[in-house]
């Protein structure tokens, strides 16, 4: 093995990649533009429900109900009508996400000490949301039928209730960002790592460098790290730049060590060099490394818990994640970025890397060394 | 434009792909296993909330309040802890997202008509899960106090005491509230974005790599005949592949389109004549596979995905965000797809839908030909 053989390559590899204008501008706009993009869209907070508000029975007691729904921040009743017609309409049309419809009867059966029913129509479309959403309107109407209790009820009302004191750790005001931004991070990187180095090393086989390459002096070994090495650097460099840019930018905070997280990313960065050197080895063109690294890229953001939750999938799918870099990776930038967990708790996703990188990298590598003689 | 000119170059385009076989075969191969993979694994909605409790009460009635939010079923209470360290271990490691504590003394509170505390910890690290945890263990005590207080008045007025107000809730459009109702339009969308215009944006950039755009270029052959000759194979793939995601949600997942079947068709035609055009004039300007590739997914895949109100409401975003979403494609496709499968909506209520799919795709048809014609076509 020739270090210096190795630094020529990689230098080469560096010029080729620099030289082309566009080559240069995808390396720099593209992770800060994807952080900036995913960094603000990635919420799936509840900030604002709308509602549409229909109003049969004109009392006092159906003003206490849209006041009960009006003092909860989240809603927001953007519609009065008089007409079940118009309200079903706008349900339809996605003008809000809740219909209220209160009956002509609603106070009447209330003085009664009888049960009004009202009506709550969701747009389920969004299931996810839909069900919060239900979720906080009960709690609406269960505030407000402690108001009317209190005041059909002559009572001293002092009962035991529960009181809960409910406090969110890690991330505390749940910001979606706090989340996401992390794993964009891993996700940007997944992506250049495994179709750059495929894609470059098709490249030079489609155009023919490849055999030039091989008659030179140049080992097999030496191949494969002067082809990998620049990538490495490459996402590493852009690991520490949308770092500092998501600290800074979005104020992610980052709890815990940065050395950690650079190492990890050196972990992660392997096993997924190994994949594209794995595809470069099982492709003939661009097109074909391109749809294959899909076909790996995928999968891995899917089952990695990035959007969803691991603890959602069926049990076998849960052991299929076991297999996948990404999720481990995931769960470790998110440890240390906001639970500011360490090695202690880090080291079994810590090793699983290692172990996952290692193989992939050297059956890789075998491979490409076997194509090349 | 000359039908046989366009016939002989989508036929040596099909030849490429006939030849690049795995290509070809991962463009169904992607879209079948989306679907498998959202249909069978992926959800979004949370009903499996893993609890651990540690109750320093010990009575029966703190046993029952522990018993009733794991029958409820939302939760799962996991484990029985009995000291804090344990608690923060299990949150720390992500093996439990709650934990509620029942302190001494709770069951003497309640007795005694006294608010007792308890204390809820929450793993806020996932904001969607640990918001809809919020919303659901609010709801728990809600409902749990709700109880407290009519047993209290039944003690009081010794008859039965009904509540003032009772919500009758209704969904519509999703009845049964599973989030792969609305991920498989979302799905079908990022599929005709693999396939059209991310195969496509490499397709003009290989002649170019390989040198054959410069014979294509001295045949007597216009433009337009060569981008559509190029495009029709990816477009009948593309087609092929939405038919086979929509009778797969139809067949394995029942998910049934509530509109017209050839309404689904026609909007599906139009975005992927969008898609191909995206593609072709990525591949055109770029003129380089490895770059044409990395501009497709900046332009086309992840707009899909996050600009498009698949995943992501766009009520959310900030202004600047919501007005770039005006030009996204998949957003456009992803509401007509959402009134064709959940709502019944047809023609009449999403025209203008229709509309701005339509003129996004001539205006990218007119910077293809643009484009092709400065390079000297």
């Amino acid at each position: 093995m020739s270090r210096l053989r190795i630094r020529e390559l990689v230098r080469k590899e560096f010029i080729q990649l620099f030289r082309d204008k566009k080559s240069r501008q995808i390396l720099i706009i593209t992770p800060i533009a994807q952080l900036l993009i995913f960094g603000y869209v990635v919420t799936t907070d509840i900030r604002n429900i709308t509602v549409g508000f229909l109003d049969q029975s004109q009392t006092k007691e159906s003003r206490m109900l849209i006041d009960a729904f009006n003092a909860n921040k989240t809603f927001n009743i953007i519609y009065y009508t008089d007409k079940p017609k118009d309200l079903e309409q706008g349900l339809l049309k996605r003008k809000f996400d809740l219909a209220i419809k209160v009956g002509p009867d609603f106070s009447e059966q209330i003085r009664k000490k009888k049960t009004a029913h009202i009506q709550i129509l969701a747009d389920g479309s969004m299931s996810n949301m839909a069900s919060v959403r239900i979720a906080y309107s009960s709690l609406a109407l269960d505030g407000l039928n402690q108001k009317f209790v209190k005041e059909l009820y002559p009572f001293k009302m002092k009962y035991g209730k529960i009181d809960a004191r409910i406090r969110t750790w890690y991330n505390p005001n749940l910001y979606s960002q706090n989340f996401f931004v992390p794993g964009i991070v891993a996700f940007l990187i997944m992506i250049l790592v495994m179709v750059f180095t495929s894609m470059a090393i098709i490249k030079e086989r489609e155009a023919g460098t490849m055999e030039q390459l091989i008659v030179t002096p140049v080992k097999p070994f030496e191949l494969i790290m002067g082809k990998t090495i620049p990538y490495v650097v490459i996402a590493l460099v852009q690991m520490v730049a949308v770092t500092i840019f998501a600290i800074f930018w979005f104020r992610i905070p980052l709890a815990g060590s940065s050395f950690l997280l650079l190492f990890a990313t050196f972990l992660f960065i392997l096993s997924v060099l190994g994949i594209g050197l794995f595809i470069s080895t099982i492709s003939s063109t661009q097109q074909q490394a391109m749809m294959t690294c899909f076909f790996f890229i995928l999968p891995f953001v899917m089952l990695s818990g990035f959007v969803f939750p691991i603890a959602n999938m069926p049990q076998i799918v849960q052991w299929l994640t076991y297999l996948n870099p990404l999720m481990y990776f995931l769960i470790i930038i998110r440890g240390i970025f906001l639970k500011g967990v360490g090695m202690e708790v880090l080291w079994p996703q810590l090793l699983a890397l290692a172990i996952i990188g290692f193989i992939v990298l050297t059956g890789a590598a075998g491979r490409f060394r076997k194509r090349l003689d | 434009m000359n039908p046989i000119k366009i016939q002989a170059i989508a036929r040596k385009e099909f030849y490429h792909l006939i030849r690049d076989f795995r290509s070809l075969y991962l463009a169904f191969a992607i879209p079948l296993f989306l679907i498998l993979l959202f249909g069978y694994a992926l959800s979004l909605d949370v009903d499996n909330i893993k609890t651990v409790a540690m109750d320093h009460d010990k009575t029966s009635l703190s046993r029952d309040l522990i018993r009733k939010l794991d029958a409820s079923s939302y939760f799962n209470v996991i484990r029985h802890l009995s000291n804090t360290k344990e608690v923060t271990r299990y949150l720390e490691h992500g093996r439990a997202t709650m934990a509620i504590v029942i302190p001494p003394g709770w069951t003497k509170n309640i007795k005694a008509d006294r608010e007792a505390p308890i204390q809820i910890l929450l793993d806020g690290s996932d904001p969607n899960f640990a918001s809809i945890s919020l919303g659901y263990i609010t709801k728990f005590v809600g409902e749990y106090n709700n109880n407290l207080l009519f047993d209290f008045l039944d003690r009081k007025s010794l008859e039965k005491i009904k509540p003032p107000v009772e919500g009758q809730i209704r969904v519509w459009f999703n009845e049964n509230l599973e989030s792969r109702n609305f991920i498989l339009p979302g799905i079908i969308a990022i599929i005709i974005m693999i396939v059209g215009a991310m195969l496509t944006s490499l397709v003009i950039a290989r002649e170019y790599e390989n040198g054959t755009m410069e014979t294509i270029f001295s045949l007597p052959i216009g433009a337009g005949e060569f981008l559509t000759g190029k495009a029709i194979p990816y477009f009948f793939i593309g087609l092929a592949d939405v038919l086979i995601a929509v009778l797969m949600g139809q067949a394995l997942f029942g998910i049934i389109m509530k509109s017209s079947f050839w309404l689904m068709v026609l909007a599906s035609s139009i975005y992927l004549f969008v898609a191909l055009s995206l593609g072709l004039l990525i591949s055109i300007i770029t003129k380089s596979q490895l770059v044409a590739n990395q501009y497709a997914v900046l332009v086309t895949y992840l707009p899909s995905l996050l600009l498009s109100d698949f995943v992501f409401p766009i009520v959310n975003m900030p202004k600047v965000l919501q007005l770039i979403t005006y030009i996204v494609p998949a957003r456009y496709y992803i509401d007509i797809l959402n009134g064709l499968y959940l709502r019944n909506l047809g023609m009449a209520h999403q025209w203008p839908s229709y509309t701005a799919l339509i003129a996004m795709f001539i205006i990218l048809a007119f910077m293809n030909l643009l484009a092709l014609k400065r390079e000297g076509m």
